[in-house]
């Protein structure tokens, strides 16, 4: 909890999104979180939510009002230019690097007061194609919160120019909520044993890997081993076909509509959870997998290998490997002492001194509020 | 080189040793000078032999291994096996200096890692008695091929589909639905589909482990996730040239291993020069290299292949054709091929073959270049066209109405290329012979078969992440089409005259070094081949090495409105023959008028249906295809 003896801040949340499926939604909805907890007060607007989802989402701290814009970019670009020139606030936390022009051009109209403007960095929106408007404005941030060590690399190639230290590693952690679900035995059937991923099956997102996982699933040794992808996109109807290209369309079962409960109870049962994506962010998904036990195989790709160090808190593979997933599974599966000394370490993230829970998190938010008085002119 | 057969199957009941034979002799040009059958209660395997390795009778397969325990029949060449030899802990002494016996020793040692310590090509099949297991596998980058078929209880494998479709009793031949689809599409069938439907074609760097229980298809190697290396892009360009080159004299030189007379192809393009040159390198004295040129310039790569042999000082043989002599071939090009295959350059491969095998049995080519160090037009094109898929939708439209109402078929094939969803897509319509012609095949097939693209777009789904768009258009042609199109047109070609092919440049350690070549070295400033080009340099002058690309081609566009214009409309009206298929006769029809008449260039196209229907003729009259055959989808 912040400790100053000043009122607390009050902040100005820019977001795409809050109350939906997604590491970046989840990632805001974290940061509200603890921002609650931390007391502080302030006005979230989020581009992408409806008002119904707002009310759906049930933000549990009063102190903060979310408005939503249900995906009209005129009147949130609107409503965010009234905000910052009339709005009273200590902060602005730009959730993404999206909003940051517009951020920053607003702010400098701004008669009065200097105000320190944070950005969220989170993945691939700023792996690539930061042109020089926006190098120009980055350098007017106080400080770039990185999800990553490979996001922060990423922009320091980009943007040579920006002051390293004010690109600080930023990572997510595990939502507070998900220690409170109850783990409930799920309504299907179960055959084990099985393996699982969960994620968005889109067709933009084939970068995730699941079909490199069905086709090395085909080649375990162990038959009546199942696979349980959970998720949906627009991208099912390609990874159905390809595991019934590979012989295994009996034994890969799709899932959507899976309840947190039931989720947890899949983390609890599942062999391993695989998920090698090439583009992943940060990856809370692998955090949920580890606080309920699951063993943990993961590409060695950017975001993630800050999560998973391979033979500690998980497996690593190549991106794409079909092999290298293949034996890691087997490895997994057959060796109970790797096993449990892998799911051992995993949870060590995410529970009491992990580098990934909540209240790390939360430690992380109040010193990235209290601090940061350099300001935007 | 030989050929292979084979059926396992659990409940005992095999087919006569006389059907084995009547199969094998399917197979008799692949394997010329002896043949060898092995059977037990639920096994029959069949050889026939091209001897190369070993002319001696140790050499002849089915061989056992030392402990009696395993029998394989091998096509291929292991070319690392005397290396091999002395890892391997022998219950004895050697029988003979085959590579057959150290594959099969390598596989008693290693089991199914043998496949990481061989270097070859090879398709072969291992029956363990003991374990009551049948173990195939094909090399890495697909040089030779192994059909397959499984079901009903029994599993069938062999060199080619027709043979195997003997064996199998198969009574008649039923076309696979999403093979026809996918051949209308690209002018061949990727594996593991094939023409015929209860055959399926073993993907390269791909093993087979069958038992009573079932079966187990496996990849064993797989260069897709290979990341290209930023470090080399700062070494010195030297040091890479240099590097390369020793690598390909390293390929070419194991590839020499041979106790029959050996030469190579000699194109006048850059990669057969580079294979030549590494030979005479190797210690090759003056290795004897075949080409083919015709009297029509244009076609003619003579003038410019006798030029490089002259610099690198080689026994060249050289043989002029009038290019429309090439059409002799037709009959034979339909009779070897056992699936449908669309290439047109299989013409003048097949000449060279023949030339080459009045002198030599076996033969060096340089196929594979091209996909592994960036040498076809498309690669910087592709590069080009990518960005252009960002688009805002309601661009792309526009842009599209506008390419379309142009008169050019370029600018009309551009608004085709605008609609693809991704660098994949794109890839897949550059590649395709059908491009923005509707579907030829019956609506029944559309809805129930999965298209062509679907298949490039799951092989790509393992490619290494941020690759540029030309470096995933050379990783779908390296495992897709190098095997299928181009490595089987060299297989079928060559063998088709029991001339045996070695193709250096698809020594996997050298696949392996290109996939982690930075693009910058593989093509730059619109200059295909870039470091390839550097490495020929130093043992050609610059005239022979910056040359334009040629290809092996042939008129064929010409050849459809010429010579070939009367059978093609006999074929496209023979209306038994087209009721046999399941196509759109009369899209088929105005597609032959349109290229006739001079309307559209669509030769590609109308040639993938011209084989198409000539191998139904040839081959299908076992069976009509049952209308109801193509709805049934596997």
């Amino acid at each position: 909890m912040m400790r100053s003896k000043k009122a607390a801040p009050r902040v100005v949340f820019l977001f795409t999104e809050i109350f939906a499926n997604g590491g970046i939604q989840r990632f805001n909805r974290t940061i509200l979180d603890s921002c609650g907890q931390l007391g502080l007060h302030g006005r979230v607007l989020s581009l992408n939510d409806s008002p119904e989802s707002i009310i759906e989402g049930q933000l549990e701290h009063g102190n903060l009002t979310v408005v939503g814009f249900s995906g009209n970019r005129r009147r949130f670009a609107l409503a965010v230019a009234v905000v910052l020139l009339r709005g009273r606030y200590d902060r602005v936390l730009i959730g993404h690097i999206n909003f940051l022009l517009l951020t920053i051009v607003v702010m400098a109209l701004r008669p009065f007061g200097r105000t320190p403007a944070l950005l969220v960095a989170h993945g691939i929106e700023v792996w690539s194609g930061i042109g020089w408007w926006r190098r120009r404005a980055l350098s007017r941030v106080t400080r770039i919160l990185c999800v990553s060590r490979y996001t922060r690399q990423r922009i320091l190639e980009q943007a040579p120019a920006l002051i390293a230290d004010h690109l600080i590693r930023f990572p997510n952690a595990l939502a507070d909520t998900w220690g409170r679900v109850e783990p409930v035995p799920t309504a299907r059937a179960l055959p084990k044993p099985f393996i699982l991923s969960v994620t968005r099956l889109d067709r933009g997102d084939r970068y995730k890997g699941i079909a490199t996982v069905i086709e090395a699933f085909s080649m375990l040794a162990d038959d009546s081993m199942q696979y349980f992808i959970v998720g949906h996109g627009s991208d099912l109807s390609f990874l159905q076909l390809v595991a019934e290209r590979c012989g295994v369309k009996d034994r890969v079962h799709f899932m959507r509509g899976v309840s947190d409960s039931e989720l947890i109870a899949l983390y609890q049962q599942c062999e391993t959870f695989v998920l090698p994506s090439g583009k992943e962010g940060f990856g809370i998904v692998f955090l949920e997998a580890m606080f309920f036990g699951a063993p943990v195989i993961a590409a060695e790709e950017k975001g993630a290998v800050d999560v998973v160090r391979d033979g500690e808190t998980g497996l690593t593979v190549r991106f794409g490997d079909t092999i290298e997933i293949r034996r890691a599974i087997e490895r997994i599966v057959s060796d109970a002492g790797l096993r449990e000394r892998v799911r051992a370490a995993g949870r060590s993230l995410v529970t009491d001194g992990g580098a990934f829970t909540f209240a790390g998190f939360t430690r992380r938010c109040a010193e990235v509020f209290e601090a940061g008085e350099t300001t935007v002119a | 080189m030989c050929g292979i057969l084979g059926l396992f199957n659990p409940a005992g009941v095999l087919p006569s040793s006389d059907i084995l034979v009547s199969a094998l002799d399917r197979l008799k040009p692949r394997g010329p000078d002896d043949s060898g059958i092995w059977r037990d209660e639920s096994v029959l395997l069949g050889h026939r032999r091209l001897a190369v390795v070993d002319l001696s009778p140790t050499g002849r397969q089915p061989m056992e291994s030392v402990d009696r325990r395993y029998i394989v029949v091998f096509n291929g060449e292991i070319y690392n096996h005397r290396e091999l030899r002395p890892r391997l802990n022998l219950l004895g002494d050697w029988r003979g200096t085959s590579d057959t016996e150290t594959l099969i020793e390598a596989y008693r040692f290693w089991g199914m890692d043998c496949l990481k310590h061989i270097n070859g090509m090879f398709a072969f099949a291992i029956w363990d008695r003991v374990e009551r297991t049948l173990f195939l596998a094909r090399d890495r980058m697909g040089v030779k091929p192994l059909y397959y078929s499984h079901g009903n209880g029994k599993f069938g494998f062999g060199s080619r589909p027709g043979a195997l479709s003997m064996l199998i009793n198969d009574d008649g031949l039923e076309i696979d639905s999403e093979g026809l689809r996918v051949y209308l599409e690209l002018g061949y069938v990727p594996a593991p589909l094939s023409f015929h439907r209860n055959i399926r074609k073993l993907p390269a760097g791909h093993c087979l482990l069958v038992n009573a229980r079932g079966m187990r298809r496996i990849r064993y190697w797989d260069y897709r996730s290979i990341k290209p290396d930023p470090s080399i892009d700062s070494r010195p360009e030297g040091d890479l040239v240099d590097e390369l080159d020793s690598l390909i004299q390293n390929a070419v030189k194991v590839r020499l291993m041979s106790d029959v007379p050996l030469g190579a192809f000699l194109s006048g393009g850059v990669d057969s020069a580079i294979v030549v040159a590494a030979m005479k390198n190797s210690g090759v004295g003056h290795p004897k290299t075949f080409t083919i040129g015709f009297t029509e310039e244009t076609y003619n790569e003579g003038p410019a292949a006798a030029k490089a042999a002259r610099y690198l000082g080689v026994d060249h043989i050289h043989e002029t054709l009038d290019v429309n002599s090439l059409l002799d071939l037709l009959p034979m090009y339909i009779q070897e091929f056992d699936e449908p295959f669309a290439d047109s350059s299989a013409f003048p491969t097949m000449a060279v073959a023949r030339l080459a095998r009045r002198y030599v049995t076996v033969a060096l080519s340089g196929d594979g270049a091209d996909e592994l160090f960036g040498g076809y037009h498309y690669y910087p094109l592709i590069d080009r066209l990518a960005p252009m898929l960002g688009w805002r939708a309601a661009t792309k439209r526009a842009s599209g109405r506008l390419f379309n109402a142009l008169p050019w078929h370029r600018t009309k094939l551009l608004a085709g290329a605008l609609q693809c969803r991704d660098t994949v897509g794109l890839f897949h319509f550059l590649r395709s012979v059908s491009k923005d012609y509707p579907s030829l095949v019956h609506p029944e097939i559309l809805e129930s078969t999965a298209n062509s693209e679907s298949w490039f777009s799951q092989f790509a789904g393992a490619f290494a992440v941020d690759l540029s768009a030309a470096e995933i258009a050379m990783r779908l042609d390296a495992g897709l089409t190098l095997p299928d199109l181009f490595l089987q047109k060299v297989d079928v070609a060559t063998m088709a005259f029991s001339l045996e092919a070695r193709c250096p440049m698809t020594d996997y350690r050298l696949v392996e070094w290109a996939m982690r070549l930075p693009m910058r070295f593989k093509v730059r400033d619109g200059e295909t081949k870039y470091l390839l080009k550097k490495v020929l340099s130093k043992y050609l002058p610059a005239e022979c090495v910056y040359r334009p690309k040629m290809g092996f081609a042939v008129p064929l566009a010409k050849w459809l409105r010429g010579p070939l214009r009367t059978w093609a409309e006999e074929l496209v009206h023979d209306d038994t023959l087209m009721s046999r298929l399941p196509l759109d006769k009369a899209r088929v029809r105005e597609l032959l008028r349109q290229h006739s008449a001079g309307d559209r260039e669509s030769h590609p196209l109308l040639w993938s249906v011209l084989m198409l229907l000539c191998f139904v003729q040839t081959h299908g009259a076992r069976r009509a295809l049952p209308v109801m055959a193509y709805r049934e989808v596997a």
